[in-house]
């Protein structure tokens, strides 16, 4: 029996400490923290394997905690759970947090333990560190697809290949995708929500199944944080940028996209990149079935 | 082209005189029935173009003199007319045709005015009397139009006012679902750990009395015994009950507050509303200070300490739910108006003259050319889509309605305080008898 799993609650309300230290001590070694500041230092000097947080706390953002955990011990989950729907604050956890989760209060408490399971499974897989990749190989060519008509976007990702020699695909709608996600090796996805009027996101959610090392950005004028949520969570996207695109933040996505794949690229197979829900919605998930029957070339070229 | 058909519309065609005709014909063409509504008549040259006036008022005059038409009944009427009478082009719109004749008209009104084309050829008379009726049908289709533009514009702005009171009540009322998820998480989830929990109690119990059974049987054996007596034993141990109290206290407390919590949300939630209440009552000011900032509270604990310093103060008739209104947008401003962590300083304290409440932030401050402006409706300082620029307006007509003012001060960097200053209720008295 290796180490138990370390989970760590963060939230400035003691009694929710309280309430999720009592669900969950029996499975896990569960820490709590009522202040951020602390959590961060515990952070620094103890391993922790799981991080969830709030979002609204007196010291500082939930999304702003957990932007610094990433920074400070990159290997540990992070989630947030929240009572309040608030984008801005989904889309700062998302793009600078990395969260695994959001999730919100009150909770579920099955998908709480499911969710938490999953996540320690993940941890504990991933216990052993990840190979260094030398700073060279950071640089290979890599293969893109847009699912984006709209000039802006493809300028912007236009010219991110062409400086970095990667290779860019287009579709035009959902069944050119699906074509080119067969037949070519893709690794960077950079989508909107909707494409020649179809939605894409149970596309994206099929992906997260099928291809887990791929990559998957999401530029969009929609504003929702109920789907950004789903999106988080059953498509585990990497970035999410809001329309009309703001040039350096997206190139910053890209680059950012481009070397994590990289990344992942020098892992042996079995490292787990990423493990999305399955979509809550009853036919998203017979949309992602059927998506999965037609993605079969490319998962069969996975598992090969 | 309207303006020049509106003369046109006055223009009353008159056969003009030469300037050789007698004094005396002249007179008779008075008498002359289509003539009976002008005061003068037009003379012209020998081109058409308008030479004078001759008044009916000077014949008379010459013919109250005693011969006066045996005198000068054959003189041409040239000699008698207003050489300079007032002419006006039919080019001119309403109004200048009215400034002209009005700018020229003299006491008592003698004469009509003439009317001329671009040429400067006679065209026929108009009248001061048709002119005015026009210009007063002109006045009041005007003041119909302005009318209608008030109306309209009192319409958009109980339009506007009910959409700030919508988009304030909206912001609060979402504030408030999500302030109510904290309590509802562990509310939730202490109960269904309660239920969790109390399980191998009731394991415990059923297990113990088989026991109390097996014993109170004479009929039960050694072994029975025996095992029942373990069965208790281990359900004891997996029940643990003396570990399970502490964890059940816990439970039981934590989720009797986070109800209490919820009831409270509820509470001042229905208190800050108070839509059904009328502006009669009589109300602590320091209540109201205490709903806004439950209300408030999610806006304001991530941005800034409240430090409240709260003096006692007379009950006043107010409109709870305006001042109400007034103090959550003082403190979601002074929220928004801070970088960071900040403080928030609210005073209350009365003396004879009236109530006060004064709200002091360590925010960003405002240069005095924003200050200058913070009242005025649609001003504002926020993103587009962020604030209707109506709020401190409203809540500077709510204040005024109240017979109370608010001041303001602020300095850059430093922060800004409000001065929401109230009529007491023994000052509303005296000036009410007096």
């Amino acid at each position: 029996m290796s180490a138990p799993v370390r989970i760590m609650f963060v939230d400035d309300e003691e009694r929710i400490l309280r309430s999720l230290a009592l669900q969950f001590r029996r499975h896990y070694e569960v820490l709590t923290e009522s202040d951020p500041l602390r959590a961060l230092q515990r952070l620094r000097e103890e391993r922790v394997d799981v991080l969830v947080s709030d979002q609204r706390m007196p010291q500082m953002s939930g999304a702003q905690l957990l932007a610094e955990a990433r920074a400070i011990a990159p290997n540990t989950l992070r989630i947030l759970l929240t009572g309040y729907s608030d984008l801005d604050a989904a889309v700062e956890a998302l793009n600078n947090g990395g969260i695994f989760r959001y999730l919100t209060k009150p909770w579920d408490q099955q998908e709480m333990a499911f969710t938490l399971r999953q996540a320690a499974e993940l941890a504990v897989r991933q216990a052993q560190p990840l190979q260094v990749v030398a700073s060279e190989k950071l640089s290979a060519p890599l293969t893109l697809l847009s699912l984006d008509d709209e000039p802006d976007t493809l300028g912007v990702v236009g010219e991110f290949c062409v400086a970095g020699g990667h290779n860019l695909l287009r579709a035009r709608n959902l069944a050119e995708a699906m074509l080119m996600l067969n037949n070519e090796s893709v690794d960077l996805l950079v989508s909107d929500l909707k494409l020649a009027g179809e939605d894409t996101a149970p596309l994206l959610k099929t992906l997260a199944q099928a291809h887990p090392r791929l990559l998957s950005l999401v530029v969009t004028p929609f504003q929702d944080t109920q789907a950004l949520l789903r999106l988080v969570n059953e498509a585990q996207i990497f970035r999410y940028l809001p329309k009309p695109v703001r040039r350096g933040l997206f190139e910053k996505g890209l680059k950012a996209a481009a070397e994590q794949a990289l990344i992942w690229r020098a892992q042996p197979q079995q490292v787990v990149s990423r493990l999305a829900d399955v979509p809550r919605d009853e036919r998203e998930q017979e949309r992602v079935g059927s998506l999965m029957g037609m993605l079969g070339r490319l998962r069969e070229r996975l598992i090969a | 082209m309207s303006h020049a058909r509106a003369l046109q519309s006055l223009m009353r065609a008159v056969k003009p005189l030469s300037a050789s005709m007698s004094i005396s014909e002249v007179a008779d063409l008075f008498l002359a029935a289509e003539h009976r509504a002008f005061l003068s008549l037009p003379v012209v040259d020998e081109h058409n173009r308008p030479l004078g006036l001759v008044s009916r008022a000077t014949l008379q005059d010459i013919f109250m003199q005693r011969f006066g038409r045996d005198l000068r009944g054959r003189h041409p009427v040239g000699e008698v007319m207003n050489v300079a009478p007032l002419i006006v082009s039919l080019e001119a719109s309403l109004e200048e045709a009215s400034k002209q004749v009005t700018a020229q008209l003299q006491y008592p009104i003698t004469e009509d005015f003439i009317l001329i084309n671009a040429q400067g050829d006679y065209c026929g008379l108009g009248t001061v009397l048709d002119l005015l009726k026009a210009m007063e049908a002109r006045v009041a289709q005007r003041n119909r139009v302005l009318h209608q533009a008030l109306v309209d514009l009192k319409e958009s702005q109980a339009q506007l006012l009910q959409s700030e009171k919508m988009a304030s009540l909206g912001q609060m009322v979402a504030g408030v679902a999500h302030e109510l998820n904290t309590p509802l998480g562990y509310v939730k989830n202490n109960v269904q750990l309660l239920r969790e929990l109390s399980e191998p109690l009731f394991e415990l119990a059923a297990a113990q009395a088989r026991l109390g059974q097996c014993l109170n049987d004479p009929g039960c054996d050694e072994a029975s015994l025996s095992q029942a007596l373990q069965a208790a034993e281990q359900a004891r141990q997996q029940a643990a009950p003396e570990l399970l109290a502490e964890d059940l206290q816990q439970l039981y407390g934590d989720t009797l507050y986070g109800l209490e919590q919820i009831a409270e949300l509820v509470i001042g939630l229905k208190d800050f509303a108070r839509l059904d209440r009328a502006m009669s009552e009589e109300v602590d000011l320091n209540d109201c200070i205490r709903s806004a900032l439950l209300i408030a509270r999610n806006h304001i604990k991530d941005k800034a300490e409240v430090v409240q310093q709260l003096g006692e103060l007379p009950r006043i008739a107010c409109a709870p739910s305006q001042i109400n209104q007034v103090l959550l947008n003082l403190l979601t401003n002074a929220a928004q108006a801070i970088d960071g962590m900040g403080r928030i300083q609210i005073r209350s304290w009365a003396d004879t003259q009236g109530i006060y409440i004064s709200l002091q932030d360590n925010g960003r401050g405002m240069p005095p050319e924003v200050m200058a402006k913070i009242f005025d409706p649609f001003f504002t300082t926020k993103p587009v889509g962020q604030g209707t620029g109506l709020g401190l307006s409203i809540s500077y007509k709510i204040v005024q309605d109240h017979g109370g003012q608010i001041r303001v001060a602020s300095e850059p960097g430093r922060g800004t305080r409000f001065l929401v200053s109230l009529p007491s209720p023994a000052n509303v008295a005296m000036k009410r008898s007096a």
